[in-house]
């Protein structure tokens, strides 16, 4: 089989696990719009948020919400003692990489499909810009964090307390990728155009390709139980 | 033999030139016109950053060297530098926001370095939360291995996001460093090298420590069996 061929067997089988057991999806949807809703009365009942604490809320309850089930896709396969089957598959871990960082990028998407909505019904209403403006910067923190996340979640299942150490590991790496998607979010959600956006998404696709090069090549180092 | 003497060749020597880039600092060096004495701090300050970035940049090369040699001694290095490097961090932090608070009338401000430094902190704090959750010693060296590469490279992005701040925050002064006053700059330089020496001195007493822990529960396990 072609490496194509490889990754994309892969992530349909993951996918497929997810579409009939909807564990992570629905949590993390549901999460996400708890901490939306959470968010809307902690900000004061009736009143109106700005663009810059828009952006931040919009990403808190994203990010929280795509780490519960980005702990999931690993421990699924620890639990199953899967990992070494991965491992002794003709398959590098290399592209094991890169099919489990795409499960988790598809995964935050489809999560924000709902979180989005969510987010613009409870604080949109004086907010200029609309959701169309936000993909490219919703594609571009999935990609980074997908990627780091996917690493350091290899790390993190190895452990006794994955669900407690992947937060902790994962959220100082992509502090400046928040940093800069709020920045980013809060000009979108002012229907600033994106080529005035450009000094944020350039260090974001920066970051995204870091830490694709290091996560394609550090993974095979942290996955493998010795 | 000339190993040990070494680790206490640097501690003595460590010994002697901090109290006297102490008393350069108070006695040797002028007084800062407009800042006066909260300028002092400045001097240990930045030896503080330097030897804390120079950790990390250890652990960064520990890190890759283990995953490529598998030896013990890096990752015994990459966690005596990780360690060392937070403990730094934090004291950068602290005297940062006390001369902070004076001379720009708040503790914290989020400047690109302030920012970078707090960053470096969290990501090295929780490679130890990391080492202390693992007990398998090969995956233990294998993750925090990881972790300090991964966190190291968060530099640059961290430096080019930290930016960002600038333009809330445009009442930060910059480092008050190039036109320095020559009496300033030999006793800036010389807590520098006293802070290294002393930097070198507690990691190698940290590596051995970790070696001979190492070798210990080798012994143990022997004799177990």
């Amino acid at each position: 089989m072609s490496s194509l061929k490889q990754i994309r067997f892969l992530l349909g089988k993951d996918l497929r696990i997810e579409l009939r057991k909807k564990e992570s999806l629905v949590a993390m949807a549901f999460f996400g719009a708890l901490i939306l809703v959470l968010m809307n009365i902690a900000s004061g009942v009736g009143k109106q948020v700005d663009v810059e604490s828009g952006a931040g809320i919009l990403w808190v309850a994203i990010l929280f919400s795509s780490v519960l089930g980005m702990g999931r896709v690993f421990a699924r396969e620890k639990e199953n003692g899967c990992v070494a089957a991965l491992l002794i598959s003709p398959i590098s871990p290399g592209e094991v990489f890169i099919a489990k960082a795409l499960v988790n990028f598809s995964l935050m998407l489809l999560s924000q499909l709902i979180l989005v909505p969510v987010f613009f019904v409870l604080f949109g209403t004086n907010f200029s810009g609309g959701p169309i403006a936000l993909i490219p910067i919703l594609l571009l923190v999935n990609l980074g964090f997908s990627s780091a996340g996917t690493l350091i979640s290899s790390i993190s299942a190895g452990t006794r307390r994955n669900e407690v150490l992947l937060p902790i590991l994962l959220f100082p790496l992509i502090l400046p990728l928040t940093a800069l998607a709020v920045k980013a979010t809060a000009g979108a959600l002012a229907a600033r155009p994106l080529s005035e956006l450009s000094g944020q998404l350039e260090p974001m696709i920066a970051f995204c390709l870091i830490y694709s090069a290091a996560g394609y090549l550090l993974f095979p180092f942290s996955i493998k139980e010795d | 033999m000339i190993r040990k003497n070494c680790s206490a060749l640097l501690a003595g020597l460590a010994a002697v030139l901090l109290p006297v880039a102490l008393g350069m600092v108070f006695f040797y060096a002028p007084m800062e016109r407009t800042m006066g004495m909260v300028q002092k701090i400045f001097y240990f300050h930045l030896a503080l950053a330097a030897a804390a970035f120079l950790s990390f940049f250890v652990a960064c090369v520990s890190g890759i060297m283990y995953l490529l040699r598998r030896q013990r001694i890096w990752d015994a290095r990459l966690a005596a530098s990780v360690e060392i490097g937070v403990v730094l961090t934090t004291l950068v932090l602290i005297t940062g926001s006390l001369w902070g608070r004076p001379i720009w009338n708040t503790w914290w401000t989020w400047d690109p370095r302030l920012t970078t430094s707090l960053i470096l902190w969290f990501i090295f704090a929780s490679c130890l939360i990391l080492r202390a959750a693992v007990e398998e010693e090969g995956k233990r060296a294998t993750y925090s291995a990881v972790m300090a590469i991964v966190g190291f490279i968060d530099v640059p992005i961290v430096f080019l996001s930290a930016r960002l701040f600038r333009s809330i925050h445009p009442t930060v002064i910059r480092s008050s460093g190039v036109a320095l006053e020559p009496a300033m700059l030999i006793t800036l330089l010389v807590s520098i090298v006293a802070m290294l020496i002393f930097w070198a001195a507690v990691f190698r007493l940290r590596c051995s420590q970790y070696t001979q822990e190492s070798a210990v529960r080798d012994l143990q396990q022997q004799l177990q069996r």
